[in-house]
């Protein structure tokens, strides 16, 4: 057939394709995100030209990224039916003991990042346990946990932190690696492991599934209480992580790192796509939503925006996110 | 039809959004950008190094109906040890009442801590009524709610020291404060004498809406508004985090090509906006902070232009020393401001602590900083 008539037949097949109201529906669905997020950035750069400029979008990314692993770790308790208020703390955690324990030696990155890793696992493991094992609703859960993470670091450290962060550390924070931020290259290798994790493996199935009816997840005998335990220790973990990487970018222990990124991690997946109660969305979607906010935390201040418009406008934006995501999506 | 209405508001929506985006983007392109004139430098002098006490018009308030024989129980209500500064302030008052108990003039100390609940402040003042305290210090949550709870207990008869942060009312023997006014004041000057009376300054104050950091920045754009030559670019609240002021300056950097000086009230902020040039591989302007020392660190380390003006974290200390002398039935002023310190390149050696962590608040005393870190 010639070139002419092909690409008829191309264009005539798209156009049913897109006629048909629930493929359409199903790819606005699926693609809605996206198309959000490209509609921000669009308006970010007409309404400010420095929004566009590369160091910019270097420094957006960086934090994207930060945001986005703890994101990645919030998506999974989400898709497990539940919720975790209790990253911030990690993080903030985190930053005290690397901190402390560290003291600014080199030699002392490494096993110092991985007990306090330890540690994040075992606040995870807490977590899933008390909300598996006991019942208690995960926010009430991961509320608590929040209180008295904050306590033991407040004991620990007697309200003043100590110790200092090694240049190494540093480097996974604040870095460039191939022009691009260390911590951007990190962000995508967790997101593409926990996508893996997530469409390919049985475990994967099984959150979306413990999620979406967790009596029938039951019922096919899938290890409900099990899939639950993972979600959280995997929040914690990647919380901890992210707390790692934003104690390198600033340098500092401070007991209020990562202060607001429960709330930020949470709206980021559901900008993404996932529904609050659990069992539909994706990794992808969740980082495309930390990038939006990230975008935004950005351009408010490009604007000079007031603290008070800042607020109006970031609220109003994320709202209206997932407003038209609902309303793109197949009913 | 319902759907296509629905459909179309969401889309106005979003058009609405962005526009307000895009309108308030062109604004700020819209403005003429005002270039610093052409101005005979109005004479400033830089702050001098060491103390500066501000002018307080005060009353001084007769307290002999306090006086008790020694020796005495004191509480002190505090709102909360949400961070360091108020850590070393607490840590300043202890040790103030442990000379106290040396001399054998305080038996009995309670304190509590409202982790900046006002309605637990107001139950903890109550059990140390209860307890039987000859005098009360308050540092109050909030304004507002803690006055009645004061009043009450000067109505009984036991006379209240307030502390970093007052009631609303005037019913208490004295307030010890650090002028929030006058540190603002001092760093724009210096900030102002180091430009020479004209450049392009980005202020960067800390929680929005707390008293001292509006007290600091009304103070600072009062002395800026002197000099015709210096334009403020912009005013971004920072939470007085060391994260928000970094992120905020590094973006303030891309918005502004040519930023002569920053003005942060706190070197929390600003050792974060400082690192934010050091990261862009810009230089760092002249930059204000107090006596926060991982500020003090980087000031050394990186020779920087900088000045640090404090808020007393000593006046724990002076709190305590009130406390005598109402409880002796000495005179006593009713508005207590405790000075300023300033710290220059001059005595920045005698400050700086490069042994000691992120978190100490330099001008301690070196008994509260032994008594913190043992060093």
């Amino acid at each position: 057939m010639s070139p002419q008539v092909e690409t008829e037949g191309l264009v005539y097949r798209l156009t049913c394709y897109f006629k048909d109201p629930i493929r359409r529906n199903t790819f606005l669905e699926k693609s809605s995100i996206y198309l959000i997020l490209f509609f921000v950035f669009l308006v970010a750069t007409i309404a400010s030209p420095v929004f566009i400029k590369a160091r910019n979008i270097l420094n957006v990314i960086r934090l994207a990224s930060i945001l986005g692993v703890v994101t990645v770790g919030q998506t999974f308790v989400i898709l497990g039916g539940g919720i975790d208020l209790s990253v911030a703390s990690v993080m903030a955690l985190m930053s005290i003991l690397s901190a402390n324990m560290m003291e600014g030696k080199n030699e002392l990155v490494l096993p110092v990042s991985l007990f306090c890793l330890g540690v994040a696992i075992l606040i995870g493991l807490a977590n899933g346990l008390l909300v598996a094992k006991l019942r208690i609703p995960p926010f009430i859960t991961t509320l608590g946990m929040l209180l008295m993470v904050q306590g033991f670091r407040f004991i620990y450290s007697g309200g003043m932190p100590k110790g200092s962060i090694p240049d190494d550390l540093r480097i996974l924070g604040r870095d460039l690696f191939l022009r691009i931020p260390v911590a951007t290259w990190i962000c995508i290798a967790v997101g593409f492991i926990s996508w893996l994790i997530l469409s390919s493996t049985t475990l994967g199935r099984s959150i979306y599934a413990v999620g979406g009816n967790r009596r029938c997840a039951y019922l096919s005998g899938i290890k409900v209480e099990r899939v639950q335990i993972v979600t959280y220790v995997l929040s914690s973990f990647w919380a901890g992580f992210a707390g790692l990487l934003l104690t390198g970018w600033i340098g500092v222990a401070d007991n209020w790192l990562g202060r607001g990124y429960e709330l930020d991690s949470i709206a980021a997946v559901v900008i993404g796509g996932s529904v609050l109660t659990g069992g539909k969305g994706s990794v992808w979607g969740s980082l495309a939503g930390a990038l939006m906010l990230a975008i935004l935390y950005n351009i408010v201040v490009l604007l000079g925006l007031d603290v008070e418009m800042q607020r109006i406008v970031k609220g109003l934006v994320i709202i209206s996110a997932v407003a038209l995501y609902r309303r793109l999506s197949v009913r | 039809m319902k759907k296509f209405i629905k459909l179309t508001t969401l889309l106005f929506l979003a058009l609405f959004v962005s526009v307000v985006f895009i309108a308030a983007g062109s604004k700020e392109k819209a403005a003429p950008e005002k270039e610093a004139e052409e101005v005979q430098a109005v004479k400033i002098e830089k702050p001098a190094p060491g103390y500066h006490k501000p002018e307080v018009s005060t009353r001084m308030i007769d307290t002999s109906k306090y006086k008790k024989p020694a020796p005495w129980t004191i509480g002190f209500s505090n709102a909360s040890l949400s961070n360091s500064w108020r850590v070393s302030f607490v840590a300043h008052l202890r040790y103030g009442i442990e000379e106290l108990k040396k001399q054998g003039l305080v038996k009995n100390y309670y304190e509590t801590n409202a982790n900046d609940d006002p309605v637990k402040q107001i139950a903890d003042i109550e059990d140390l009524v209860t307890k039987g305290v000859d005098l009360l210090i308050v540092s109050a949550a909030t304004a507002e709610a803690l006055t009645p709870a004061v009043e009450k207990v000067m109505d009984q008869g036991i006379p209240v020291i307030t502390v970093d942060r007052n009631i609303s009312s005037d019913k208490y023997v004295t307030f010890v404060e650090a002028s929030s006014t006058e540190m603002g004041k001092l760093q724009a000057q210096w900030l102002a004498a180091e430009l020479q009376g004209k450049g392009n300054v980005v202020c960067l104050p800390g929680l929005a809406g707390a008293t001292p950091a509006e007290d600091r920045l009304a103070a600072a754009k009062k002395v800026f508004s002197q000099f015709p030559g210096i334009k403020i670019l912009d005013v971004q609240y920072t939470s007085w985090s060391p994260v928000e002021g970094k992120r905020i300056m590094q973006t303030l950097i891309q918005k502004y090509p040519q930023i002569d000086g920053v003005w942060a009230d706190s070197g929390l902020q600003g050792s974060g906006a400082a690192e934010a040039f050091m990261d862009a591989g810009m230089e760092v302007p002249p930059i204000t902070g107090e006596d926060f020392n991982r500020f003090l660190k980087m000031w050394k380390k990186n020779n920087l232009t900088a000045v640090g003006v404090t808020f007393s974290v000593r006046m724990g200390y002076e709190a305590v020393q009130i406390a005598k002398k109402v409880l002796q039935g000495e005179e006593v002023p009713h508005h207590d401001v405790v000075p300023n310190l300033v710290i220059t390149e001059e005595n920045l050696d005698q400050y700086v602590r490069m042994d000691l962590p992120d978190d100490y608040w330099a001008e301690s005393m070196p008994e509260v900083a032994e008594m913190l870190f043992g060093k």
